[in-house]
């Protein structure tokens, strides 16, 4: 039987759930001995296969047109889709923004901070990304695991990616479910 | 006596037992976000609801009382269901967002309450309405983005300190916690006693120095007791690598049962007062740092050559073992006095009557707690030994009368049905004339109010609240300035004899009991000494007192901070904090308290029990006898146990 595919990518966050997932360790090598690791932001393919794969990751919430397109993609052509970290789960810390208006937040970013000079203002480039109010992955697509954490663990990574390549249902409960 | 069984397990409970509380006896856990030990039940939060055979819709444990043959179930997938679904309710109001907050990680009861549901995301998100943060206070922070109004800082400010600062505004979705009409808390009728901060089951109600200072799992806790006043409140000294992260009332402590006041939570955090470091010996006019040694022979060298001359002064903060040791000193150098740093203080009158009458004659803290009427004479107790305000406080809306005699307005003055400004001198009189009333059904009434400069409507309340009482607590507050205490405390204790009520004399400092047991309550006399001990600890004198000690030709002080006294003095020995050194102590009602020791001292400094003891050393006095044998050989006006 082949392996289970693995594909992950990330929104709204700040990458620090991959890099926990990186604390793994050496366990990595085992790993990939379970499964075949596709798409990532730390592997040369960038987009899941379009064929899928057994569990897609996300980590971080949905703030923009993109990260929504992003979203759909990977629910897609993922069985199983996985909310990485609290802003994957919650919306985590990006969502604090949620509590402005949009307006609020674009000129606090691109004109208010203290080392943008007058010429600072808010990009409107049509190529851009359209920002949004910041959404959990399961306001957007269907979830089927959580796993929250800010970030999650590398030992409860460990688990929930082991137990999934042995094609169990990882349970978070008790030590493994932590929302900090 | 009813019969219920909750999952699986019969048992016996006493009438009116909530179910909550029969289950918590069978060892059944049921989560609540509203409810205290120490509180009223609320049923506010739902968390505990249970299901109960017969009964068609859950019902809130903690509100329920035990009826017999009851049968409760707690761990069925619908209450855990209802459990699950009331969480999600709640995160979805407000921002309960765990990585920026101050309480997570095992020290919020909201999300410890998720976890224990295996709650993994927010089924219903947040509505993103923002709410104030209101930093007005100076070392309380009101986060109102985290309430999940559970009332129990309410209901604690109500209940147990009485103050009624907090309250709620508006219904539903637009509830929210507001100080008296809405002012900043900084601006309220708040007294920063903390008790809300120690209920707040979030993050709602922070304090400026522990928060984000480590969850309690890795705080050190010490249980001792709060040296702040007479009372001696139990506490939490919550430390962390040597370090005060915060203190806590205990509320295991029988004399306050968890509630503490601004001294003994705040104060001890904004301590700025500079340590003293190192001993220190007068050369050629100016104070040189020496060793331990040095300082010692030195300061024994003064003491044997100025025997018979000498004044000592010790601070009433100080252990019974520092005492004792300090005692055995000046006896053995035959000093003129020995005395303590009490400024105003009425104690020595206390004992003086104790020492006549032969007999204890006050009441213990525990009497007063139920009292159906306060007479508040001489001090404000809601600035000293406050947590005394807060019994009484809390017993208004039971119905409890609040009488308060001083010389000036107080902040008891709101709480009162009759508040009286009567001058220190007059107050013996007005006493004696209020007891002749009572006694006597009958007197002058318009010549004594007028003789006092009161409403006569006033005059007959007061007679009227303590004649019909059934329980009047009688508070003498003897950290006052009176010409003739002995005068004051006669009369007070006619009255109270007449009225058969609670007496309790306020005392002082925490061991002031202990230092007259032991006989240092004599008068300060120091105008021709050569020499005199301070042994101060860490006391902070005012200003004006500190003057006597300035004219002093010699002075060998132990304290522990820098001061305009050690500034003067000519030996100086740096001595342990009340955070430093363990001891015991005896309070205002007579317990033999022991303090623990919660923080390490710096390396040069050691107690003031171990630095006089090896002054005793080199002096050759002989072993005193013990504090506690002492003690049992005065008679004292609280039984001391």
């Amino acid at each position: 039987m082949a392996k289970p595919t693995v594909a992950s990518d990330w929104l709204a966050g700040c990458a620090g759930c991959h890099m926990s997932f990186l604390d793994i360790d050496e366990r990595i090598v085992k790993l990939v001995e379970l499964v075949d690791l596709r798409a990532t932001p730390i592997t040369d393919l960038k987009e899941p296969d379009k064929e899928g794969v057994t569990v897609g990751i996300l980590e971080g919430g949905i703030n923009n047109s993109h990260n929504e397109h992003v979203a759909k993609q990977m629910r897609a052509r993922s069985k199983i889709l996985v909310a990485l970290g609290d802003c994957a789960v919650f919306g985590g810390i990006p969502a604090m923004r949620n509590f402005f208006t949009l307006e609020e937040s674009l000129k606090r970013a691109y004109v208010e901070t203290p080392t943008t000079d007058e010429s600072g203002k808010i990009p409107s480039s049509p190529e851009l990304a359209k920002p949004m109010l910041v959404r959990a992955v399961h306001e957007v697509v269907k979830v089927d695991l959580f796993v929250p954490g800010c970030p999650p663990d590398a030992d409860i990574i460990f688990y929930v990616l082991a137990e999934l390549a042995q094609g169990r249902m990882p349970k978070l409960e008790n030590n493994n479910l932590m929302w900090n | 006596m009813v019969k219920i069984t909750i999952d699986g397990k019969t048992t016996e409970v006493e009438r009116g037992t909530t179910i909550l509380n029969a289950a918590r006896d069978l060892g059944i856990e049921i989560p609540t976000l509203c409810d205290h030990p120490e509180l009223t039940p609320y049923g506010g939060c739902r968390m505990c609801l249970v299901e109960v055979e017969g009964i068609k819709t859950l019902q809130p444990s903690c509100t329920l009382p035990a009826g017999n043959d009851m049968v409760i179930h707690t761990d069925t997938q619908k209450v855990h269901n209802a459990r699950k679904f009331i969480l999600s309710m709640i995160f979805s109001e407000r921002n309960h967002f765990c990585p920026s907050c101050q309480v997570t990680a095992g020290d919020c009861d909201l999300q410890n309450a998720a976890y224990d549901e295996s709650m993994t995301h927010w089924p219903i998100m947040p509505n993103w309405q923002p709410y104030p943060v209101d930093a007005s206070h100076p070392f309380i922070i009101l986060e109102h983005n985290r309430c999940i109004l559970c009332r129990q800082c309410v209901r604690a400010c109500g209940e147990l300190v009485g103050n009624f600062t907090l309250a709620f505004e508006e219904r539903g979705a637009d509830s929210n916690l507001i100080a008296d009409l809405g002012l900043p808390l900084g601006e309220s009728s708040c007294i920063s006693c903390g008790t809300c901060l120690q209920v707040c089951p979030t993050g709602t109600l922070i304090d400026r120095w522990s928060a984000f200072q480590g969850k309690e799992t890795e705080l050190d806790k010490t249980k001792t007791i709060c040296l702040g006043c007479s009372i001696g409140c139990g506490i939490d000294v919550l430390t962390r690598d040597n370090r005060l992260v915060r203190i806590e009332g205990d509320w295991d402590a029988e004399i306050n049962g968890g509630v503490i006041c601004e001294v003994g939570r705040f104060l001890p955090m904004v301590e700025e007062r500079e340590r003293l470091l190192t001993p220190m010996i007068r050369a050629n006019g100016k104070l040189k740092a020496a060793t331990w040694d040095n300082a010692i022979s030195a300061a024994a060298e003064k003491i044997t050559a100025s025997k018979g001359n000498i004044s000592g002064v010790a601070s009433t903060r100080l252990s019974m073992e520092a005492l004792n040791e300090f005692k055995a000193i000046c006896d053995a150098y035959d000093t003129k006095s020995i005395a303590t740093t009490e400024e105003f203080s009425a104690v020595s009158a206390v004992f003086d009557l104790a020492k006549s009458s032969g007999k204890a004659f006050e009441s213990k803290i525990d009497e007063i707690k139920n009292a159906d009427c306060y007479l508040m004479i001489g001090e404000d107790t809601t600035k000293d030994h406050q947590v005394i305000s807060f019994f009484a406080k809390r017993q208004i809306p039971a119905g409890s009368k609040l009488i308060q005699i001083s010389e000036s307005p107080s902040g008891l003055d709101n709480f009162a049905v009759e508040s009286l400004i009567i001058e220190n001198n007059s107050q013996s009189a007005f006493i004696d004339a209020i007891n002749n009333l009572i006694t006597n059904k009958s007197g002058d009434t318009e010549k004594i109010a007028k003789t006092f400069k009161l409403n006569l409507s006033s005059l007959n309340n007061i007679v009227e609240v303590l004649s019909s009482a059934k329980i009047v607590a009688v508070i003498f507050g003897s950290r006052t300035n009176y010409d003739n205490a002995a005068a004051v405390l006669g009369s007070i204790i006619s009255l109270n004899n007449q009225i058969n009520g609670k007496l309790i004399t306020t005392k002082g400092n925490i061991n002031s009991v202990g230092a007259s047991a032991i006989g240092i309550n004599g008068a300060i006399n120091i105008d021709d000494s050569e020499l005199i001990i301070l042994a101060l600890g860490d006391e902070e004198l005012s200003q004006n007192f500190s003057k006597k000690f300035e004219k002093s030709p010699f002075s060998i002080i132990f304290s522990s901070y820098i001061s305009p006294l050690t500034a003067n003095a000519d030996i100086v020995f740096p001595v342990k904090n009340w955070l430093e050194q363990g001891g015991h102590f005896i309070n205002l009602d007579g317990h033999i308290f022991e303090a623990k020791a919660a923080l390490e001292a710096p390396e040069e400094v050691i107690s003031c029990e171990e630095s006089l003891s090896k002054l005793a050393n080199v002096l050759k006095v002989k072993k005193q006898r013990s504090w506690k044998e002492l003690v049992k050989e005065t008679p004292a006006p609280v039984t001391i146990s």
